[in-house]
C-alpha cells in the first residue's frame, strides 16, 4: 500500500510496477481525481480533504491495508513517513513498514535524541538544547547557546515548525509559531533549539542499509538553495567546490552515525558545512524529495532498493561497487507565488507541458485539468537534469525549465531559472543565504 | 481506414454511478467519436432487491477500430474505470458492452455481436431506443413492468441542464436543509416531478408528491400549493472497513418508527454500528452486505417523514 499522495505516490507506484508488485492507493476526498488514484491497482478514500483526517488517519489507513490484503506499506515522505507509532502499528498488524525499525525512527525522529546518539557515535553536532517544555526553558537554553538560534520541531522536516530567532524578544512569538506549526504538521508540537550557524551549506548524505548489517552511502546532495522558510528548492549532486577530504569525512560520518544506531533501509543524514567543518544536524528516516539526483548519478532505483530491503533481501553490493558518474540537479516546481511570500496557490491547472529530451527526468502527478487542493504541500513537479559535467547539467536544466509550461497557477519556475542564472550558483559558491541576498547575475 | 458505427451499452451499480457513466462516456470517446448519447437511466436491479440501483446509458460511436480492437478497448476502459476498492469482491464498477457493430454478426467465445441480451433487457433497450428509433419496436415489446423499472435520472433529464445553468441549484455553501429547500423551489417553478442530485459527497432527491400523484387524476381541483417530498438522507460510511448488514437485512421500503441499527462496519477488530439516524423509510441499499467500504461511501438512503 502506498500511504501517500502526489508525485511520491506515483514514484512508489512506478517502482512497484517494475517489481511486479500490485498496489493499493489511499486518497482524500479532495484527491479523488488525482493521478495516483488512477495509477494504482486499487484505491480507497480514507477521509476528507484535511490531512489530519485522511493521510494522517492511521485507523482508516491500516484498515484499508488489511481489507485489501496488503503485505507492506510504503509511507513516502511527509505525513506518516517518520511516525514511529505508525510503523509499529503496521508491524503489529502484520504489515511490513518500508523503512527502518520503529525504534530507530523514534530515536532519530526525536531530533534532540538523535543528536545525542550521533554525538556518542563520534560525529560532531551543532550546539543545541534538548526538547523544550516551555518558553521559559527555551529562553534559558537560548541564552546559554547564544543568539541567533534556530527553533526546530523535534518531529519535523521540510522546514515546518522551524523559526530563526535573533534575540530574546523574538523568542515567545517564534516559540508559539513553531509549536503550533509542528503540532499541525506532525501532530507533535515539541521543539528544541540549535545554534544558528551563519551562512553554512546544507549538505546531506544518502545511506542504504540492509537487515544483514551491510551499509553503504550514495554520496552527498547539496541542498543549500532554500526558500526563506528553509524549504529546499534546488538540489544537486555532487556538492560543488567541496574539498575532497571534507566530502570523504561527510560520507564517513554518515556511515558511522548510521551504523551507531543500527540503521536499515534508506535514510539521509543532514549536515551543516562551514568551510571544512561539518556538523550533523538531523537524520531523515525515509526517502527524500530530492532522491532522484542520487539515482541519476548512481544509476540506482532507491525506491526499489527500499522495497527489496524491506522484503528481507541483502543489498548485494558493497561500497566499492558504487561509482557515481556525472552531475545531477533537481528543481522543485511548487504551485505558489514567489512574488507574494511563496503563498501557496490552489486551483485548476489548465495547460501543462513538461520538458523532455536528453538527460531530463520529470516526476510529477500533474495533468491538464488537475485541481491542486489547498490542503497539502504545494510541490507539483520535480525537474531533474543530468549531465557528464555540472555545466552540462545546468544548461539542460535551463532549457528544460524554459520548455515547461504550467498555466492556471503561479509556480516557482521563474525563480528556479533566476537561481540558476546567479553567479553564486553558476560558480558553485552558494550557501543557505542565497535566496535572502540580492541576486547577482552572471 | 473506414469508419464504422457501433453501439455501446453502459451499466454501473457501485459508487457514484452518475459520475461513473460520465467517465464511461469519456472513455468510449477515446475509442472513436461519439455521435449520440442517451440520457442516464436509473434501473431497479434484477432479482435481488437488496442490490443497489443501476445507472444505464447507451452511446453511438463512430470508430475506425475493428470489432475486436473496440472490444479490447472497452475491456481496458472497464478495468481502468473499475479501479476502486470494490472490484475484488463484487460486481464490476462499470460494464461496457459492445451491443452492435455496423450490421456485423460475430460469434466468438468471448465476443458476441449483436450482444446476446440485446433484445430482452429493458436497461439495454430503453437507452438504445432513445438514440436510435429502430429499436423502439423491440423496446415496446418488453413487459410494461420491466420498462417501468428504467426511469431517467431526473436531475439530468430535466431539459439536460447542467449545474451551472441552474442558478437556483444548491451551492456548496448551503446547508443540507437549504439545499433541499432550493431544490423544492426549483421543483415548484418547473414541470419536473422529481429532482435528483448526485455528487461525490451527496445525493439529494426531492419528489413533488402532489404532482406525482395528481398526474394520474384527470380532473378535480389542483391543490394550490405543491409540497416537496420528504428529505432523503444518505447514510455514509465514516470509516474504512467491511460493511455487514443487520439480520434480517434491511430492505428497500422498510419503515422504521425510531432509530434503527442497519448494520456495522468492521475495522481493526472493532464493530462500529451504522444507524438510520432516526425514523424514516429505507429508499435504497447502496452497499451490499460484506463489501469493503471506503470513507464517505453511501450505505443507505433514508427518506424522512
Amino acid at each position: 500500500m502506498i500511504a501517500n499522495r502526489g508525485e511520491i505516490a506515483l514514484r512508489i507506484n512506478r517502482a512497484c510496477r517494475e517489481l511486479g508488485v500490485a498496489t493499493v492507493a489511499i486518497f482524500s476526498e479532495a484527491d479523488r481525481d488525482s493521478m495516483h488514484v488512477r495509477q494504482a491497482d486499487e484505491a480507497f478514500c480514507v477521509g476528507p480533504g484535511p490531512a489530519a483526517r485522511s493521510y494522517l488517519n492511521i485507523p482508516n489507513i491500516i484498515s484499508t491495508a488489511l481489507i485489501t490484503g496488503c503485505d507492506a506499506v510504503h509511507p513516502g515522505y511527509g505525513f506518516l513517513a517518520e511516525n514511529a507509532r505508525f510503523a509499529e502499528i503496521c508491524n503489529d498488524h502484520g504489515l511490513t513498514f518500508i523503512g527502518p525499525k520503529p525504534s530507530v525512527i523514534a530515536m532519530m525522529g526525536d531530533k534532540a535524541t538523535a543528536k545525542r546518539l550521533v554525538r556518542e557515535a563520534g560525529v560532531a553536532t551543532t550546539p543545541g538544547s534538548d526538547v523544550l517544555a516551555s518558553v521559559e526553558e527555551a529562553q534559558a537554553a537560548a541564552a546559554s547557546i547564544g543568539y541567533p538560534v534556530l527553533l526546530k520541531a523535534t518531529a519535523g522536516g521540510g522546514g515546518r515548525g522551524m523559526r530563526v530567532v535573533h534575540d530574546a524578544a523574538d523568542l515567545p512569538r517564534a516559540y508559539a509559531g513553531a509549536t503550533a506549526e509542528a503540532e499541525a504538521s506532525f501532530k507533535d508540537g515539541r521543539v528544541y533549539l540549535e545554534k544558528l550557524i551563519f551562512a553554512p551549506r546544507h549538505i546531506e548524505v544518502q545511506v542504504l542499509g540492509d537487515e544483514f548489517g551491510n551499509l553503504v552511502h550514495l554520496g552527498e546532495r547539496d541542498c543549500s538553495v532554500q526558500k526563506p522558510s528553509h524549504q529546499k528548492i534546488v538540489e544537486e549532486t555532487p556538492a560543488p567546490n567541496l574539498a575532497s577530504d571534507t566530502r570523504a569525512a561527510l560520507h564517513e560520518m554518515a556511515l558511522r552515525a548510521s551504523r551507531g544506531v543500527g540503521y536499515t533501509n534508506a535514510g539521509t543524514l543532514e549536515f551543516l558545512v562551514l568551510g571544512r567543518d561539518a556538523y550533523f544536524m538531523e537524520m531523515n528516516t525515509r526517502i527524500q524529495v530530492e532522491h532522484p539526483v542520487t539515482e541519476m548519478v548512481y544509476n540506482i532505483d532507491l525506491v526499489k532498493e527500499q522495497i527489496r530491503i524491506a522484503a528481507g533481501e541483502p543489498l548485494g553490493y558493497t561500497q566499492k561497487d558504487l561509482v557515481a558518474r556525472g552531475h545531477a540537479i533537481e528543481c522543485r516546481i511548487n504551485a505558489e507565488d514567489p512574488q507574494n511570500h511563496f503563498a501557496p496557490a490552489a486551483g485548476t491547472v489548465s495547460k501543462v507541458v513538461f520538458p523532455g529530451g536528453p538527460g531530463i527526468r520529470v516526476d510529477t502527478h500533474l495533468y491538464a485539468g488537475a485541481t491542486i487542493p489547498p490542503y497539502y504541500d504545494s510541490m507539483i513537479a520535480k525537474v531533474v537534469a543530468f549531465g557528464d559535467t555540472r555545466e552540462i547539467a545546468i544548461a539542460r536544466m535551463e532549457r528544460a525549465l524554459r520548455e515547461t509550461l504550467i498555466e492556471g497557477v503561479n509556480t516557482t519556475i521563474a525563480l528556479c531559472l533566476e537561481i540558476l542564472s546567479t553567479a553564486e550558483f553558476r560558480e558553485g559558491r552558494y550557501d543557505i543565504e542565497l535566496l535572502l541576498k540580492e541576486p547577482s547575475r552572471s | 481506414m473506414s469508419a464504422h458505427q457501433a453501439y455501446v451499452g453502459i451499466g454501473t451499480n457501485l459508487g457514484d454511478r452518475i459520475q461513473n457513466v460520465e467517465r464511461a462516456f469519456a472513455a468510449v470517446g477515446q475509442l472513436g467519436t461519439i455521435l449520440r448519447k442517451s440520457s442516464i437511466y436509473r434501473t431497479k436491479p434484477w432479482g435481488n432487491p437488496r442490490q443497489p440501483w443501476f445507472a444505464n446509458a447507451a452511446v453511438l460511436v463512430e470508430t475506425e477500430l475493428s470489432p475486436r480492437a473496440l472490444f479490447n478497448g472497452l475491456q481496458a476502459a472497464e478495468k481502468n474505470l473499475g479501479r476502486t476498492p470494490i472490484e475484488r469482491w463484487g460486481p464490476r464498477v462499470i460494464d461496457l458492452d459492445l451491443l452492435l457493430y455496423d450490421d456485423l454478426e460475430i460469434d466468438e467465445p468471448d465476443l458476441r455481436v449483436p450482444h446476446e441480451r440485446l433484445d430482452e433487457r429493458a436497461f439495454v433497450l430503453v437507452p438504445l431506443a432513445e438514440i436510435d428509433a429502430r429499436f423502439e419496436t423491440m423496446r415496446d415489446a418488453l413487459p410494461a413492468a420491466e420498462l417501468a423499472d428504467v426511469v431517467p435520472c431526473a436531475a439530468r433529464s430535466v431539459g439536460s441542464l447542467g449545474e451551472s445553468e441552474l442558478p437556483m441549484f444548491p451551492q456548496r455553501g448551503h446547508s443540507a436543509g437549504e439545499r433541499v429547500r432550493v431544490l423544492a423551489r426549483f421543483l415548484a417553478e418547473s414541470d419536473a416531478v422529481r429532482v435528483r442530485i448526485e455528487r461525490p459527497n451527496e445525493e439529494i432527491e426531492v419528489v413533488s408528491r402532489v404532482r406525482a400523484s395528481s398526474s394520474s387524476r384527470s380532473t378535480g381541483k389542483e391543490p394550490a400549493e405543491k409540497t416537496a417530498a420528504p428529505r432523503i438522507d444518505t447514510i455514509k460510511a465514516d470509516l474504512v472497513g467491511i460493511f455487514r448488514a443487520s439480520r434480517p437485512a434491511p430492505m428497500e421500503g422498510d419503515v422504521f418508527e425510531s432509530d434503527r441499527e442497519l448494520g456495522y462496519i468492521e475495522a481493526l477488530g472493532i464493530r462500529t454500528p451504522v444507524h438510520s439516524m432516526g425514523s424514516g423509510r429505507l429508499v435504497a441499499v447502496a452497499t451490499a452486505d460484506g463489501s469493503p467500504v471506503e470513507y464517505g461511501q453511501p450505505l443507505f438512503l433514508v427518506a424522512r417523514a
